[in-house]
């Protein structure tokens, strides 16, 4: 039963999200398991605080000097053979790689796991100009397979039991599948060797491009990230602005923390430094690599509010730590990145105007900025949000009323004292037992699950005011 | 289309408007890289048996299966070994100037079927289909290493004529040979070593990918039940020679 | 008497509806040879203002606090959150209006009441006023703005006649959030219902917590689920030799 008319879209999502049995095992399941892995992998490496101020403090500084890097970065790219293109939009940056795969005449792109490739929507781009994307990476071919969008940064069909995944096979591949994690990771991998071997193009994200020698750098687990970079003619990398790393030396200090805080391994099973096309002497590896440069947002923020959220890693930790997204999952977000960083990423992306509910889907309890390697301060961020969100007028007039009464209320002991006694007198037919267990109106919000205690008969100060001896 | 003048103007422009708040500061830069690398190299050398101690653990609780021998000759009977546990006969292998070794007859001896990787770029779309044909039949891929990590149990391999990337990525075996002049502690030592690399093209090889291997293929997407060899290899041996690989 | 003085900031939730908070803490403070003394005419903090954006307005109450609370030598404040925002967001909101010194002073004087016992009276034992098994919340505030998990640890481990058992996931939060429980409601509760179990397979016969918030979220679930499971505030719990 959704509660009331004035849920909204996003409450109504959460609700739902929270009723589904299957996905509230899969979140208790997932969230705890991530959330130890993490801690042991700190536990054990006592150097990991100071790496993290200093990764935050590498962020701070690119962002400091970042025409200057992306001027080095592109100049390398360029140098090594490669083409760097620039996407202000999302529209932008499709049209960009499907010109390069018409003109590859690619039929099928091979993809491995990229966020900003979902940003943009690109499969659907690819899709209408001919060209089939086949996701590769585990969670993100399952999810294709089954048309949905990603729930998890990392673990994009963490929502999904074994069974579900057995049975989407076993529909979507025409063959039967057993429930067991093996059982199905082995079907996968036949299914895609094939299209790894066939594919003329493959596309990618990265987690960082180095500024001084023109390197993206791909953190993988499966291989496909590997696969998809050297086995077809073409190589495209879709990157935010944001990853752009000075040097080697910076990039080794990302390289330190960001697998222990995404799933706790000290290094992902593989990480790829690809520094352009295949050179002279190889025989394998792409002919050609472009670079597609993405604005999509991040721009204005160099610049803007949410400038610290362009130091986001992609690592999900925050999801994971988050007692919102562990009740309610990444779809209910209904935007690409979910969780504490992704309201910040969707209010980058699609502006303040789209975040009206969401900056206030927290409690501003800060587990994220602990579990965050480069310590962003996301709830600061929520509720300068909710502040653009108030004097933009796009909250709803009745709650910036209320507010504005509050407010005045606060400000006016004469007010305050005058509500205490009214709230005495109001609550008098809801009160039972010493405590409140119904109320009406707005006010049911609380009461339908938890109980209120009475405004006291004699406040803390009325008391102090009038009894001598708890004065001396 | 927006053009690199218009983006990069874009971003000076939203620069202007802040200076920052926060702590900032790039990671310190080795000043000759070489140099340090050559410090490195040389203290490692007096201290090698814990940084293969801890090596081993490391890529051990990675998964990894660790092997010692004594010198290059008795690597062909670890191999033929771990074919035979595999029922295997196919084997790619970097080209033996890359390996360090030519290990192909005495292989070749053992029964196992041995495709040498060529270390000139072959000419023409057909050799290089047969050639990747193979890669993807073969069972077994032997290379060489050319950093191990200790700290983290990583194989680090750089790609180059002779050395493709296939060969520890196609098949489901990975067999990698090294010995104590690949071994270093820690990444902040590949740090200097890249720098390094970079900076007086020394690389060992010239090709375009640094691969950081850390144990088998994996992953945990359905359920966060650990699966091995999703796309990569499901297995990879590392054989460290204790007498050294090359002459 | 010690000659210490502490003022009272009772917070618009502990003055409304847990007053007997507040007069344990005076109890406590004066058994303690503190002069305590309440400020007249105070309402809030201003922190409802602050999480939901409205900072022209929390500057407003800021301003009034800090002039209400101008000549404390010391001053108390039974909920982390409040504490928090004196110390973390006042002199930031009072930065336009010119009082960002006034702030940061307000700021250096002000204590969570735990902190204030363990760090400033440097007094830790009390005897319990409910024997038995007490379990403890971080209040999110406390924890991670104020970085404060030890000191109510240390008085309820101290606590003649209480035993303190490990409450799992006491770093969790409890779903209160201020607005969020009413804005996200089903949500708030689903997270409540987690804390709750996990509070009732401690044994324990009472939850503390420093945090008037997390004490209303988590005693309205305990009592709405008719649990055997007190909530209290530490400084109710404290106040034992009566």
């Amino acid at each position: 039963m959704s509660a009331g008319e004035l849920a909204t879209p996003f409450r109504q999502r959460a609700g739902g999200a929270m009723k589904d049995a299957f996905l509230q095992e899969a979140l208790t399941i997932a969230t705890t398991k991530f959330i130890g892995l993490r801690r042991e992998a700190f536990e054990g490496f006592p150097e990991g605080e100071a790496l993290r101020d200093q990764a935050r403090a590498i962020k701070e500084a690119t962002l400091q000097q970042l025409d200057r890097h992306l001027e080095t970065l592109i100049g390398n790219v360029e140098r090594l053979g490669g083409h760097v293109h620039y996407a202000a939009t999302p529209a932008e940056a499709r049209s960009i790689i499907v010109d390069i795969a018409r003109r590859t005449g690619a039929k099928m792109a091979v993809k491995s796991k990229s966020m900003a490739t979902e940003e943009i929507h690109l499969n659907e781009a690819l899709k209408e100009a001919g060209i089939t994307p086949v996701e590769t990476d585990l969670g993100e071919y399952i999810i294709q397979l089954a048309h949905e969008r990603p729930s998890h940064i990392i673990a994009p069909a963490i929502h999904k039991t074994k069974g579900q995944v057995a049975e989407l096979f076993s529909r979507e591949l025409k063959r039967p599948a057993e429930a067991d994690p093996e059982a199905l990771t082995r079907i996968a991998r036949g299914e895609l060797r094939e299209k790894f071997l066939q594919a003329e193009l493959g596309i990618t994200g990265a987690n960082f491009a180095v500024a001084d020698t023109g390197t993206v750098v791909l953190v993988t687990n499966e291989g496909n990230g590997r696969m998809v970079t050297s086995l077809p003619r073409v190589h495209v990398a879709v990157i935010g602005v944001e990853k752009v790393v000075p040097s080697l030396t910076d990039l080794m200090v990302f390289l330190a923390i960001l697998a222990k805080s995404a799933t706790g391994q000290k290094l992902s099973v593989y990480t790829s430094l690809i520094q352009g096309p295949r050179r002279a002497g190889e025989f394998e590896g792409p002919e050609e690599f472009h670079l597609v440069l993405l604005d999509g947002g991040r721009i204005a923020q160099i610049g803007g509010p949410l400038r610290e959220a362009l130091s986001c890693l992609r690592c999900g930790a925050c999801l994971n730590v988050c007692p919102v997204y562990r009740q309610i999952g990444g779809h209910a977000y209904g935007y690409t990145y979910p969780g504490p960083i992704g309201i910040l990423l969707t209010a980058m992306l699609e502006g303040a105007p789209a975040v009206k509910d969401l900056a206030h889907a927290s409690t501003l309890c800060g587990a994220c900025v602990d579990a965050c390697p480069v310590r962003i301060d996301i709830p600061r961020m929520l509720i300068d949000l909710r502040r653009e969100v108030d004097e933009k007028r796009i909250a709803p007039w009745t709650e910036r009323v209320a507010f504005k009464l509050l407010a005045r209320l606060l400000q006016h002991p004469p007010l305050y004292r005058f509500a205490a006694r009214a709230g005495r007198v109001l609550q008098r037919p809801f009160a039972s037992d010493g405590r409140i267990s119904r109320l009406p109106l707005f006010f049911g919000e609380w009461t339908r699950t938890r109980d209120l205690p009475l405004v006291a008969p004699r406040t803390f100060q009325e008391r102090w005011a009038s009894d001598k001896d708890l004065r001396t | 289309m927006t053009t690199k003048a218009e983006f990069l103007g874009r971003i000076r422009e939203q620069m202007q408007r802040t200076p920052g708040r926060f702590a900032a500061s790039s990671a310190k830069r080795p000043e000759h890289p070489a140099a340090e690398a050559e410090t490195i190299r040389r203290e490692l050398a007096e201290r090698w048996p814990e940084t293969l101690d801890a090596f081993r653990r490391e890529f051990e609780s990675v998964g990894g299966v660790f092997h010692k021998v004594a010198s290059v000759d008795a690597v062909p009977a670890v191999v033929s070994r771990i074919a035979r546990e595999h029922e295997a006969r196919e084997l790619v292998a970097w080209h033996s100037a890359a390996l360090g070794a030519d290990l192909g007859p005495a292989l070749a001896a053992r029964g196992l079927d041995v495709h040498q990787m060529p270390d000139a770029e072959p000419i023409g779309v057909a050799e290089r289909e047969r050639l990747r044909a193979i890669a993807a039949r073969a069972d077994l891929g032997l290379t060489g290493v050319d950093l191990a990590i200790a700290e983290t149990g990583t194989l680090v391999l750089v790609s180059g004529a002779g050395r493709p990337r296939s060969t520890s990525l196609l098949p489901p075996c990975h067999i990698a040979v090294f010995d104590r002049t690949a071994l270093v502690e820690s990444l902040r030592q590949v740090g200097v070593v890249l720098e390094a690399w970079h900076g007086d093209g020394a690389a060992p090889a010239a090709g375009a990918v640094i691969n950081f291997i850390t144990g088998p293929s994996r992953t945990a997407d359905i359920e966060l039940t650990l699966a091995l060899g999703v796309h990569g290899p499901k297995e990879v041996h590392a054989i460290f020679v204790e007498q050294g690989i090359g002459g | 008497m010690t000659g210490r003085r502490a003022s009272l900031m009772v917070t618009c939730l502990g003055d409304l509806f847990f007053p007997e908070v507040g007069i344990s803490i005076v109890r406590l403070l004066r058994k303690l040879g503190v002069a305590v003394d309440v400020p007249a005419d105070q309402t809030c903090c201003g922190l409802p203002l602050f999480n939901s954006g409205y900072h022209s307005e929390a500057a407003a109450v800021a301003r009034r606090t800090v002039t209400l609370f101008g000549d404390s030598q010391h001053v108390v404040v039974p909920s982390g959150s409040c504490a928090w925002m004196v110390k973390h967001e006042y002199p930031g909101l009072l930065a336009e209006a010119g009082l960002e010194r006034e702030a940061e002073k307000l700021a250096a004087r002000t204590y969570e009441f735990s902190q204030f016992l363990v760090g400033v009276l440097g007094v830790t034992e009390f005897t319990s006023a409910v024997p038995g098994r007490v379990t403890y919340h971080d209040s999110c505030h406390l924890l991670r703005g104020l970085h404060e998990s030890q000191s109510p640890r240390t008085l309820l481990g101290k606590l003649r006649g209480a035993e303190l058992v490990p409450l799992p996931g006491a770093d969790e939060c409890c779903g209160f959030g201020g607005s969020f429980a009413v804005r996200l409601p089903e949500v708030s509760s689903q997270i409540l219902a987690k804390k709750v179990a996990n509070v009732e397979a401690t044994g324990a016969d009472c939850l503390v917590a420093c945090d008037a918030g997390c004490l209303m979220q988590m005693g309205g679930g305990l009592t709405r689920k008719k649990s055997r499971v007190r909530a209290l505030h530490l400084a109710e719990l404290l106040d034992g030799d009566r």
